[in-house]
């Protein structure tokens, strides 16, 4: 391709769009494979029933649920990052908001997804469009979900069409897509200040959207009398543990895409260390609304509730129910408070341990209250079958998949925001004097 | 530190593309189409909900909020394409070669 | 308008689960293989609830037939996103299994465990299909389904009364398991109705509904000298 990328001077971040190594190749095929087994196994639930899954009276709902609450969290990478650092004018933001945004828009397609997966009758899921009750919490989750992957895909797209005029302008590949895709952007002062003007709308309208949509997944369990569900504290919990678990995800992608397409030198350690106190503050705010949850229900003693207390404290869940405060407090607050731990592998870890725990707490939310139905009724189980396990897999194949096929056609790191950081050092200066006190005249 | 570096390949760049503004203009009505869309179904919902006397109100209160923030959504959208387009049809038409 | 209201004694309740064996014959309940039944997909409209207290030979056992409640206030109705299950205005929570999507959320919001759903597609031996009741519609995999009240049953006795331009009697329509409980221990009626049985009985000293603190207002009404 007849492209001097090389010579620009941020030509690590257009490499992965114009050369493509054996690797990608190789990941896209085992990725796919994973992906069309997948597809495979769901269609067998389509074919059989759900009685395929491990799911039964009166553990209605499994990992489908689990997964759909999971994935749905993670995309809260995209709305903290980008967002509000873009608010509040957090300079150290400007490597990180594209691949946050990216997180958000593609888990929140393959979350948006699972709900589907998890129907009876998927082939009657246009009942919703017809016979729908915007009074049932699952409505209130398409109506705030829709809303929140077309406003993030808006957020996304926005802040990329420099980029794209970028690439345009290097005239390799696919010119006329990325033509079609800039809006005949060249970066001009009216269109910039265009641009600046929609993107300061966005990014302002987006949070109360993303802060609305973990809540209403969270009313979902809250809206019914179950115990263990039925708590006011599941608004606020769910979108914190989504930004924890989000900020976990982005740090993840953002190291190993570090390490893949040698962005060294633009996700430096302290990006890392930065995202770092984060999730330190994440894990402890996480932690507080689970004490509160827990010292709540144990205090008051409740029969039905401390049935479902025990069953994670010492019962069967109790090695789910340790292993997520271990994954999600423990470790990450004793790697991410010291100094020595807090340098890349460590912060590796704690990401790693608290997207497993946060899991685990998915997990231990959909599963126990379900398993103890009242009435003196047997406790029930769950057991996940290959079909669940296979469309888990699936679902994170799915997303990695997503993710490298996005790498191949447009820049991980917004380009033109490094650039515009690199030359706004002065108005940043300036800036910082205007918080400083004014000096006297004379 | 060197300013940014313009690349000076000769690569035809019409900007005014005319099939490609088509396409950009089809898009962006399918955006709207999509939140019309969104609309008419919410619509749909509360008139149901008018029938059955299933507490309407929950569902008029979804509505004022939802539907706002798609019609606001799709005028960003529109805001940005006029903007961006207006800005570059004027510069096209001031001279045909290009400019910094 | 009428309002169904079933009571069941448990005083004189046996625990012989013809109420529930009627049920399903009724209501062409599917038959789960008994692998699935252990694995927790077992169906049954009418359950039966068994409480064993003490150990031998000092054991009090309780048995108490369990089928929907009919809340007036149902949890069930309030999250389904599709209209498929409902109240109507004489008090039965209904289930359009046509419209069922599936998503269990009306399974996992009911506080009495009184759904149960359809994981594979029903299957019938031969010889059982001759027994359908051609009054219930089968249902197919995916749905989810609960007792109904035999209001199949409320259906005719309603055409068969407008027919002969009279009101419905009490005990004229009454479900499966009511009528063939050889012990008398379930009565079903309306309890608008001053004469009818339910009535009287709802006025029993003993009479209590299952955890009515929840504000479901169940329609089922439980006699027992003892909780």
């Amino acid at each position: 391709m007849e492209t001097n990328y090389k010579n620009d001077i941020d030509a690590p971040l257009y490499k992965p769009i114009y050369e493509t190594g054996k690797g990608f190749y190789v990941s896209v095929t085992i990725l796919l494979a994973i992906v069309i087994w997948s597809a495979y196994m769901f269609f067998t639930q389509v074919a059989y029933g759900l009685g395929v899954t491990g799911m039964n009276q009166p553990v209605s709902w499994g990992f489908y649920i689990v997964n759909f609450v999971f994935f749905i969290g993670i995309s809260h990478a995209g709305t903290l990052i980008s967002a509000i650092l873009r608010l509040s004018k957090a300079e150290w933001r400007r490597p990180i908001t594209r691949m946050a945004e990216v997180i958000t828009a593609i888990v929140l397609a393959i979350g948006g997804i699972h709900p589907i997966i998890d129907l009876g009758r998927p082939d009657r899921v246009l009942n919703v469009f017809t016979a729908g009750r915007l009074q049932s919490p699952l409505l209130w989750d398409v109506t705030s979900i829709t809303a929140y992957f077309t406003a993030s895909t808006v957020y996304l797209y926005l802040p990329m069409i420099p980029d794209i005029a970028k690439l345009r302008d290097k005239g390799g590949k696919l010119v006329w897509f990325y033509n079609f895709l800039s809006w005949g952007w060249h970066g001009s002062e009216k269109q910039r200040k265009t641009l600046n003007r929609a993107i300061n709308i966005l990014m302002v309208m987006v949070i109360p959207i993303a802060i609305s949509v973990h809540t209403v997944i969270s009313y979902i369990f809250s809206m019914t009398l179950q115990p263990g569900w039925h708590s006011t504290i599941f608004g606020p919990y769910f979108v914190v543990g989504a930004i924890f678990s989000g900020i976990a995800a982005l740090l993840i992608v953002m190291i190993a895409l570090r390490k893949v397409y040698h962005l060294e030198n633009y996700l430096k350690e302290i990006h890392f260390k930065y995202l770092g106190t984060l999730l330190l503050i994440m894990s402890l705010l996480w932690f507080y609304f689970t004490f509160s949850e827990y010292l709540t229900g144990v205090f008051g003693n409740e029969p039905h509730e401390m049935d479902i207390i025990m069953y994670k404290f010492t019962g069967p869940y109790a090695l789910f129910f340790w292993g997520m405060l271990v994954c999600n407090f423990i470790i990450p607050v004793v790697i991410l408070s010291f100094k020595k731990f807090k340098k890349i592998p460590g912060i590796l870890i704690a990401s790693i341990t608290v997207v497993i725990g946060m899991w685990l707490e998915r997990l231990n939310i959909v599963v126990p209250s379900l398993a103890n139905p009242r009435m003196n009724l047997p406790v029930g189980f769950y057991v996940p079958s290959l079909v669940e396990w296979s469309l888990f897999l699936g679902g994170i194949a799915l997303f990695i998949l997503g993710y490298i096929l996005f790498s191949k056609f447009f820049p991980l790191i917004s380009i033109w925001e490094i650039e515009e950081g690199r030359e706004g050092v002065h108005e940043i200066k300036e800036r910082i004097h205007s918080y400083m006190p004014d000096k006297n005249s004379d | 530190m060197k300013s940014k570096s313009k690349p000076t390949l000769s690569v035809d760049r019409s900007y005014f593309n005319r099939p490609v503004f088509i396409a950009q203009l089809v898009s962006l009505l399918l955006i709207w189409f999509l939140v019309i869309g969104i609309a008419l179904w919410i619509k749909n919902l509360i008139s149901l909900s008018l029938d059955f006397k299933d507490a309407p109100g929950v569902s008029i209160a979804i509505s004022i909020v939802a539907v706002p923030i798609f019609f606001t959504l799709a005028s960003v959208l529109t805001y940005v394409f006029i903007g961006l387009h207006k800005e570059e049809k004027k510069r096209f038409d001031n001279s045909g070669e290009m400019e910094q | 308008m009428p309002k169904w209201t079933m009571v069941i004694d448990l005083n004189k309740c046996t625990g012989c689960g013809a109420c529930m064996s009627a049920c399903k014959m009724e209501n062409n309940v599917a038959i789960v293989e008994p692998d699935e039944a252990r694995d927790g997909r077992i169906m049954f409209w009418m359950d039966m609830l068994d409480e064993h207290e003490g150990e031998y030979p000092d054991i009090k056992a309780k048995w108490i037939p369990k089928p929907c409640f009919h809340c007036d206030s149902p949890p069930c109705t309030r999250v389904c996103p599709v209209h498929a299950t409902y109240i109507n205005e004489e008090g039965l929570v209904g289930q359009i299994y046509s419209r069922c999507i599936g998503c269990r959320y009306c399974m996992a919001a009911c506080p009495y465990t009184a759904k149960v759903f359809n994981w594979y597609e029903p299957q019938w031996d031969d010889n059982f299909k001759k027994c359908f009741n051609p009054d219930v519609s089968v249902r197919m995999k995916g749905v989810v389904e609960k007792c109904s009240f035999c209001s199949h049953r409320l259906i005719v006795v309603k055409e068969n009364a407008a027919e002969e331009d009279r009101e419905i009697a009490d005990g004229e329509y009454t479900t499966a398991c009511a009528e063939c409980c050889p012990a008398n221990a379930i009565s079903f009626g309306d309890i608008e109705n001053r004469e009818s049985e339910v009535f009287k009985l709802s006025k029993s000293t003993r009479a209590y509904k299952m955890m009515e603190d929840l504000g479901t207002e169940p329609k089922v009404i439980y006699l027992s000298y003892r909780e």
